[in-house]
């Protein structure tokens, strides 16, 4: 089944053309990868289909209705979750209060909400730290906490940008992991990432983003010997490494 | 008397603590928990002690009725007054507000009938104490109007309590903190601010019908004035904007300051208690940003964990 379905989606801003004429589809239960040099319009594709704003043209389809132009709240509640490139903590409040805020999606009642958001909590491995305050969180754990209240939200379709920046190998591997773990449970998984050995990894398919073109699209190992994304994105060394 | 308290001026001023207190924790429903600093709340004040004033001098209603009506008056006002500012960031809101509130101040000084309703302008509007008792709201003594405005206030901190403890609060604070990811988790940010803002003008109003009733005579500047929101959120940022300790916290260090500056050095140095509230704020703001409930509350469980811990081994 098509979860997601992007047609020759378009985002300019003035003179600049960010995306151009963009197409994709993703089935649900797979993970897609986005990869392509900084500034190829990555994450202003991310922005439109999380409703940050609107597409200049196209567009953009979610299980089987028109989703453009959509508002994030709304597109929350229809199952879109997403997490930041740079991660948006409420960073006063404790990792629970952070998780328990996406719980409120789906329940209205308090106890509800943090034991929907402890489990999540659980399922990250983050319940040592539920009441510690967000801003004294390693990386890391920063980027589960952005996971974590993202999923307490209950989304069908989880979109992630660049969870795995800033990360130690270790930890990429662990996080690698939960996604693995996470998509068993159901989620579809559209993903921005620049670290190649988790993207290769994880992904069932890679869309390749360059200059706002997309250069190809293909499984892990045809995208890593493709000519042109060996040219524009990942250099000559690649495939000798 | 209420307490310990024994003459009619320490009444006086124990009375006006707790109003602002009242003030201080329904401003607090937006001005603290949805993380946008308005700076207009007296606006409502005044919506609620003219409404009900000309209620009850022209058509012979209840203030107890006015003071509703006010009420709903208020929130009608503040939720107009939301849609178009609750999209501007920081300063631009905290202006606009003032700007709504002066303007609405400028112009009932400057009108005497508002349709069938008489203002009477800058002169303002007298209650003549004739018929007392609870249901005209009118006492010949303070003690009442003492119990009547700390349960208001056990009200407001009651609402306060709730809201902090349910989704709209949860969703406040996430909308005020990062209003982006907010709107990412489902939230629709401007939509629980106005709800915040309705409830909010709604206790304010409140307060201005008792403020009319208590002092039985009413002019713009009296229950209009800046002066009001600005000592509102001194109180709230000194004593700590978000949290329930803050606003009742802050009413009582910074009350008795206005109270007896304005007694002992009122007729030499006028407004001295907005200098040392100035100055106390530049303190607060520099060493203790979350207000000063912070280290208290940080106190207070230390205190409680020890006492607990001495339960544990007695």
């Amino acid at each position: 089944m098509t979860l997601l379905e992007l047609h020759r989606v378009s985002k300019h801003f003035g003179g600049i053309r960010a995306v151009e004429e963009f197409s994709l589809e993703v089935q649900a239960g797979e993970i897609v990868g986005l990869i392509g040099p900084n500034g190829a319009g990555k994450s202003t594709l991310f922005n439109c289909v999380a409703g940050v704003f609107p597409p200049t043209s196209g567009e953009i389809v979610f299980q089987g209705k028109r989703i453009d132009g959509r508002r994030p709240w709304d597109l929350c509640r229809m199952g879109i979750a997403r997490t930041f490139q740079i991660v948006k903590p409420f960073a006063s409040r404790t990792v629970l209060y952070n998780v328990t805020v996406g719980a409120f999606a789906v329940t209205s009642r308090l106890g509800e909400a943090e034991r929907w958001a402890l489990e999540v909590l659980r399922l990250l491995r983050l319940e040592d730290k539920a009441d510690m305050r967000a801003a004294n969180l390693a990386i890391a754990d920063r980027k589960r906490l952005e996971i974590a209240r993202a999923l307490a939200t209950r989304p069908r379709l989880l979109l992630l940008d660049e969870v795995m920046a800033g990360l130690r190998p270790t930890e990429v591997d662990e996080m690698v992991a939960v996604i693995r773990r996470l998509r068993e449970s159901g989620i579809t998984f559209f993903l921005i990432e620049h670290i190649m050995r988790a993207v290769m990894a994880l992904s069932d398919r890679i869309a390749v983003l360059h200059f706002g073109h997309k250069i190809a699209e293909g499984a892990p190992q045809e995208i890593a010997r493709d000519e042109r994304v060996i040219k524009a994105y990942l250099g000559e060394d690649y495939g000798a490494a | 008397m209420p307490l310990f308290v024994r003459s009619a001026t320490y009444l006086h001023i124990l009375i006006l603590l707790l109003l602002y207190a009242y003030l201080t924790t329904s401003w607090n429903l937006v001005g603290g928990f949805a993380g946008v600093l308005p700076l207009g709340h007296a606006a409502f004040v005044g919506i609620g002690a003219y409404t009900s004033t000309v209620l009850s001098l022209q058509y012979g209603v209840s203030p107890w009725v006015g003071m509703i009506v006010g009420g709903f008056l208020s929130t009608l006002v503040g939720v107009l007054i939301g849609l178009p500012t609750f999209k501007m960031r920081g300063a631009y809101f905290a202006l606009a507000t003032i700007a709504f509130a002066e303007g609405l101040r400028v112009m009932v000084e400057n009108i005497d009938r508002l349709g069938p309703f008489l203002l009477n302008g800058p002169r303002g509007l007298q209650i003549p104490p004739l018929e007392l008792g609870f249901g005209r709201f009118m006492f010949a003594e303070k003690e009442p109007y003492y119990y009547i405005i700390l349960a208001m206030l056990v009200l407001a901190v009651g609402i306060t309590w709730v809201v902090s403890r349910s989704k709209l609060g949860y969703c406040l604070a996430a909308g005020g903190e990062e209003p982006e990811a907010a709107q990412s988790l489902g939230i629709n940010v401007a939509r629980v601010k106005l709800v915040a803002m309705a409830i909010s003008s709604f206790l304010t109003s409140l307060a201005g019908t008792f403020w009319a009733q208590f002092t039985l005579y009413i002019h713009p500047k009296s229950v209009m004035s800046l002066d009001i929101s600005f000592e509102i959120a001194f109180i709230a940022l000194i004593g700590g904007r978000g949290s329930i300790a803050g606003p009742l916290l802050g009413a009582l260090l910074l009350r008795p300051v206005s109270d007896f500056s304005r007694i002992h050095f009122g007729d030499t140095l006028p407004g001295l208690h907005l200098v040392i509230f100035g100055g106390v704020l530049i303190l607060v703001m520099l060493y203790q940003p979350r207000g000063l409930q912070e280290p208290l509350t940080r106190l207070y469980r230390r205190a409680m964990a020890r006492w607990a811990g001495m339960r544990e081994r007695g």
